[in-house]
């Protein structure tokens, strides 16, 4: 269907004469300005500057990024430092780009509370599309979404992280293992 | 005879020094950082030397160098010579224009009359038109010499545009030119001594008018179709990198000081303090012989100068951070349909004024 803008605005005849709306325009700039202007001041007093400043200075400022955003995936580490991973290869399987290899290793001797473990466990960033797949299919809470997005590298070979690599402990992993419960409704079958 | 002379080179060398040297890289700043300010953001801060950025300055250095350093690219198919001249037909008139517009009035020094203008032409005002529209010969040499559809374009809206509004400028000077009874810019200059002689006061239209077309004449951004980024690359200098590329962008900010000047001197009261003659300033230095208080004068009449001119490049930019593009066709109706008859009627008004006051 065709989308047709009305053009046939009836426009006062102050709005028409035109000037009145650009001073009304560079009164705001101006304000703005002079406002941000004079903010600066303070600083050269040694206080705080009083700005009203939209933007973050990125590398040294840094945003707290909402719970529900995908940074790179990151494989949770109990408190004894073994991965909650046991290995069933369910993330390998969700993956629509392909990105995880795991490479399982059993228990036979029973001597270890563990039963599975990866003994390799890479995901390759380069490849990886963060669409939280794996996340959303592992049974043991074990692999999550982490709010770190800076992995630029200059080589792209760095970017295939190994199992060491990824683990991170499960008491930095709270409020999203918190927020996947709710997302998913893991625990609530 | 070689005083003289001596004095002439002082006045070229202060001009190039405050224009080449301090207005024209400090405004690249400006106007980044005013921008920044008004839309609530940071602005370039980016370019450190040790850890020091002086809230930004060293971005000039940085922009020189990089225009120092670039490649100077001639495209394939264009016509070289005039490919490499038409930046120096552009940037020499904005330069040029600075010959008679004067930037303070005439002072003692040494027993000797100084005058603060390089060239005191009896056709002042028409000099400064003649050269400045001569300018448009680059922009357009610039978009046809450089084999590209887009800057073909941008150079045809530069002449036309340019055309248009020259014709407006012209014929809002003529009111100017009947309040004051002179060309020479000096003499316009030293009438506005008188607060209520102002041209602001005596031509208000034509004030509104000329800082229109004069804005109209710089492609600056109510009227930038000539280089709309969104339409046309960057128009008449897709072309060009280095310091080419920087010679026209040299121009455009230095045009922007001219335009100021040209406005202080007509409408503003040129060099002069409201309420506060010439005789009263040098009456209040006395104590400092008669070289002294002509010298502290000058300073004075120097600096207020200056500031009107500042003034007036800080309300060019609040406009380009302000206002949205036009498009070309709205320049057109502008310029051929309302300013062309208010100017000629501004002239009307102002000529029955004048006979009724006479």
């Amino acid at each position: 269907m065709a989308y047709y803008v009305n053009r046939t605005i009836k426009m006062t005849w102050w709005e028409r004469s035109y000037i009145p709306e650009i001073i009304k325009g560079m009164w705001l700039t101006s304000k703005r300005f002079f406002y941000n202007l004079f903010g600066f001041i303070p600083f050269f007093l040694g206080t705080e500057k009083d700005r009203r400043i939209m933007t973050v200075y990125y590398p040294e400022e840094q945003v707290q990024y909402p719970i529900a955003y995908r940074g790179r995936p990151v494989l949770a580490q109990n408190e004894d430092g073994q991965p909650a991973c046991v290995a069933c290869g369910l993330c390998e399987i969700a993956c629509p780009a392909y990105c995880i290899d795991i490479v399982p290793a059993e228990n036979t001797g029973k001597q270890n509370q563990y039963e599975r473990w990866p003994d390799v466990f890479n995901i390759d960033y380069a490849i990886c599309i963060f669409c939280g797949n794996c996340e959303e299919a592992c049974p043991e809470e074990a692999i999550f979404m982490s709010d770190d997005c800076e992995i630029s590298m200059l080589d792209r070979k760095q970017m295939l992280y190994t199992k060491e690599q990824l683990l991170t402990p499960v008491a930095d992993l709270q409020k999203r293992i918190e927020f996947t419960r709710n997302m998913y409704a893991k625990w609530n079958y | 005879m070689w005083v003289d002379l001596a004095i002439t080179l002082v006045k070229i060398l202060f001009i190039f020094a405050i224009t080449v040297g301090f207005f024209a890289p400090v405004l690249t700043w400006v106007e980044r950082k005013q921008s920044a300010l008004m839309q609530d953001r940071i602005g370039a801060n980016r370019a450190d030397i040790m850890g020091f950025t002086v809230l930004g300055l060293f971005h000039i250095i940085a922009d020189a160098l990089k225009m120092f350093t670039k490649e100077d690219f001639i495209p394939d198919g264009a016509n070289k010579v005039l490919h490499t001249i038409s930046p120096i037909i552009a940037l020499v008139p904005a330069l040029l224009t600075f010959a008679v517009v004067p930037f303070g009035g005439q002072y003692t020094l040494f027993d000797k009359e100084v005058n603060l203008v390089i060239s005191d032409l009896d056709v002042g005002l028409l000099f400064v038109f003649a050269i400045a529209s001569l300018a448009t010969y680059g922009y357009v040499i610039a978009g046809w010499s450089s084999n590209n559809n887009w800057s073909l374009l941008g150079s045809m809206r530069t002449a036309s545009q340019m055309i248009s509004y020259e014709v407006t400028m012209g014929l809002t000077i003529i009111g100017v030119l009947m309040v004051y009874g002179s060309m020479k810019l000096t003499e316009i200059g030293a009438i506005q001594e008188n607060f209520w002689m102002w041209g602001v006061f005596l031509q208000p239209v034509g004030f509104f008018m000329f800082l229109t077309a004069s804005i109209a004449e710089n492609k600056r951004i109510p009227f930038d179709a000539p280089e709309a980024e969104s339409e046309l690359v960057a128009g008449y200098f897709t072309e060009y990198s280095g310091l080419k590329f920087g010679m026209f962008f040299m121009a455009e900010f230095i045009e922007m000081v001219t335009i100021g000047a040209i406005m202080t001197i007509l409408f503003l009261g040129a060099w002069h303090i409201p309420f506060l003659t010439t005789a009263t300033l040098l009456s209040w230095f006395d104590f400092l012989g008669t070289t002294g208080s002509n010298l502290v004068v000058m300073l004075i009449h120097l600096g207020v100068f200056f500031a009107k001119v500042v003034f007036f490049i800080y309300l060019q930019m609040v406009i380009r951070w302000t206002l949205p593009r036009f498009r070309y066709d709205q320049i057109m109706k502008l310029g051929w349909k309302i300013l062309l008859p208010l100017s000629l009627a501004n002239i009307l008004v102002t000529g029955l004024v004048i006979l009724a006051l006479n």
